[in-house]
């Protein structure tokens, strides 16, 4: 793989390129609460941020990280949101991505034969619909950064009776994954990450309650942690399950 | 009078299906962008499937012609080439086609009470292997494939049975349309062959249905050995394909 090259030539060779595990230029999508932004507050310590969401600026500004840049980017209107992310990437003046996490998703739960066609289509337009274009309009920054572009899938994805339409969405993420990785590969490296059962809002917005199962939930900063150090990792895909989990704690944010 | 229902049932293996099922008496409504000529048998339904207005305006008399024995939810179209370089919108098409509607449509049968028998999700043999040069298209029938999963519990419970089906490349004009230049056309099986193995397997209510047996070693192969036969479909599809086509 490229990275593995020699720094001092590469350097000269690609003005983009930054030495491995100095992830600079960072998009993380979906980073204003949960996973997001447990990766946010960890990934803060050693790069730029570019972080998005679908609140205003002022509503989660005292939850972000100081310094880090914001773009409101609703993924529910997936073109829209990538010309906000354009837009935010072009007046930061990034030419070049390190890392792009497109973590952001919305999931409901309830019996798949009385689903409204009207979430169907949000769950695929915020989860998959978006990721596709995301990944799209990149390209060219990862590319030339010689960046790595990580989804954020679920171990949904292998399918799901309560959750049918987000299983599919995640799936959908995988098969994205697996061929982008084998299609850029050399160019940009690409990697899918299936986080198991997190202590997240994402339960309530989705109209779940896991009862007492969720005492065994990870923590957002546990599987923000997980997933940074599967994302170095060289297989295209992996799944941080409750095994993986379950003897693992990051402290939490002061 | 046993009814069924196919989408994109112009062409290709729907073409196959419905005219497989008027053979075996059932009145078939099919579904597609454009009107098959005048088939004996078969109700056309003109709906572009990439359009959700249009999609929700056909739901009504779709129900209307129910309930259904046997529903397929066949209409797909691709997009290959380098993943970049093919323009957003035909993504979005992509998507709405192949993960969208099918999705949609089932929920809305089936909430409807309009399906009784069986349900079957035309999804693709890409769901067993990587699929690059052709990623959105893989991200559809993943997204397709792990649906009919999700659901066969719970449509189970209502009478109703899901079976996926994932055929290879078949001998179709959308098969030649997306191939590489010099692809082996032998590859491919005939649609009236696919048609007969995943009609009988949604008859019986079968999990999973791969037609053909070469479709089936791939299926195993991607199975046990993912990376592997991802970087072989790189070689076979990506590194041969021309200009991109949508």
């Amino acid at each position: 793989m490229t990275r593995r090259a020699p720094a001092t030539h590469q350097a000269q060779a690609e003005p983009g390129l930054r030495p491995p595990g100095m992830a600079d230029r960072v998009l993380i999508t979906g980073a204003t609460s949960g996973i997001g932004l447990a990766l946010a507050n960890r990934l803060s310590q050693r790069g730029r941020l570019l972080l998005t969401g679908r609140s205003p600026d002022e509503a989660v500004r005292s939850v972000l990280p100081a310094d880090a840049a914001y773009a409101r980017a609703d993924q529910s209107a997936p073109e829209a949101a990538v010309a906000e992310i354009e837009a935010a990437l072009a007046r930061l003046g990034w030419d070049g991505l390190d890392l792009a996490v497109l973590n952001a998703g919305i999931g409901f739960v309830g019996d798949p034969a009385d689903e409204p066609a009207a979430r169907l289509r949000a769950t695929l337009d915020a989860n998959l619909v978006a990721a596709v274009l995301i990944s799209r309009a990149l390209y060219p920054r990862l590319a030339f950064g010689r960046g790595r572009l990580v989804l954020v899938g679920s171990t949904a994805r292998r399918g799901a009776a309560d959750f049918a339409g987000y299983a599919a969405s995640k799936a959908g993420l995988h098969g994205l994954a697996r061929a982008l990785a084998e299609e850029w590969r050399g160019r940009v490296a690409v990697k899918i990450v299936h986080p198991g059962p997190t202590a997240t809002a994402m339960h309530a917005k989705a109209g779940h309650d896991p009862g007492r199962f969720a005492r065994l939930f990870a923590s957002p900063e546990t599987m923000a942690m997980l997933i940074e150090r599967a994302a170095g990792s060289a297989r295209p895909a992996t799944t941080v399950s409750f095994a993986r989990f379950a003897w693992r704690r990051a402290p939490k944010p002061r | 009078m046993k009814r069924a229902l196919v989408t994109g049932a112009t062409h290709g293996l729907g073409r196959a299906l419905a005219a497989l099922l008027v053979e075996r008496g059932y009145a078939v409504v099919a579904v597609d962008r454009v009107a098959g000529a005048g088939r004996a048998g078969v109700t056309d339904l003109v709906c572009d499937l990439a359009d959700r207005d249009a999609v929700d305006r056909m739901l009504p008399g779709l129900i209307e012609a129910g309930p259904f024995d046997l529903a397929f939810f066949n209409a797909g179209v691709s997009a290959t080439g380098r993943f970049e370089e093919i323009p957003a919108a035909a993504y979005r098409r992509l998507l709405t086609v192949n993960a969208e509607t099918p999705m949609v449509m089932a929920a809305a049968l089936m909430k409807a009470g309009a399906v009784r028998g069986g349900l079957c999700f035309v999804s693709s043999l890409s769901h067993f292997t990587g699929y690059p040069g052709a990623a959105a298209y893989a991200a559809s029938k993943d997204a397709l494939a792990v649906y009919a999963r999700s659901v066969r519990k719970p449509f189970a419970r209502r009478g109703v049975s899901v079976t996926l089906a994932c055929p290879g490349p078949l001998k179709t004009e959308h098969a030649a349309r997306h191939a590489p230049d010099g692809a082996d056309e032998t590859m491919r099986l005939e649609p009236a062959m696919a048609a007969r193995v995943i009609l009988d397997a949604a008859i019986s209510g079968r999990r999973l249905v791969v037609p053909g047996r070469r479709a089936r070693l791939v299926a195993l192969a991607g199975r046990l050995r993912p990376q592997a036969v991802t970087r072989w479909m790189r070689r076979l599809v990506f590194e041969r394909l021309g200009r991109a086509v949508w």
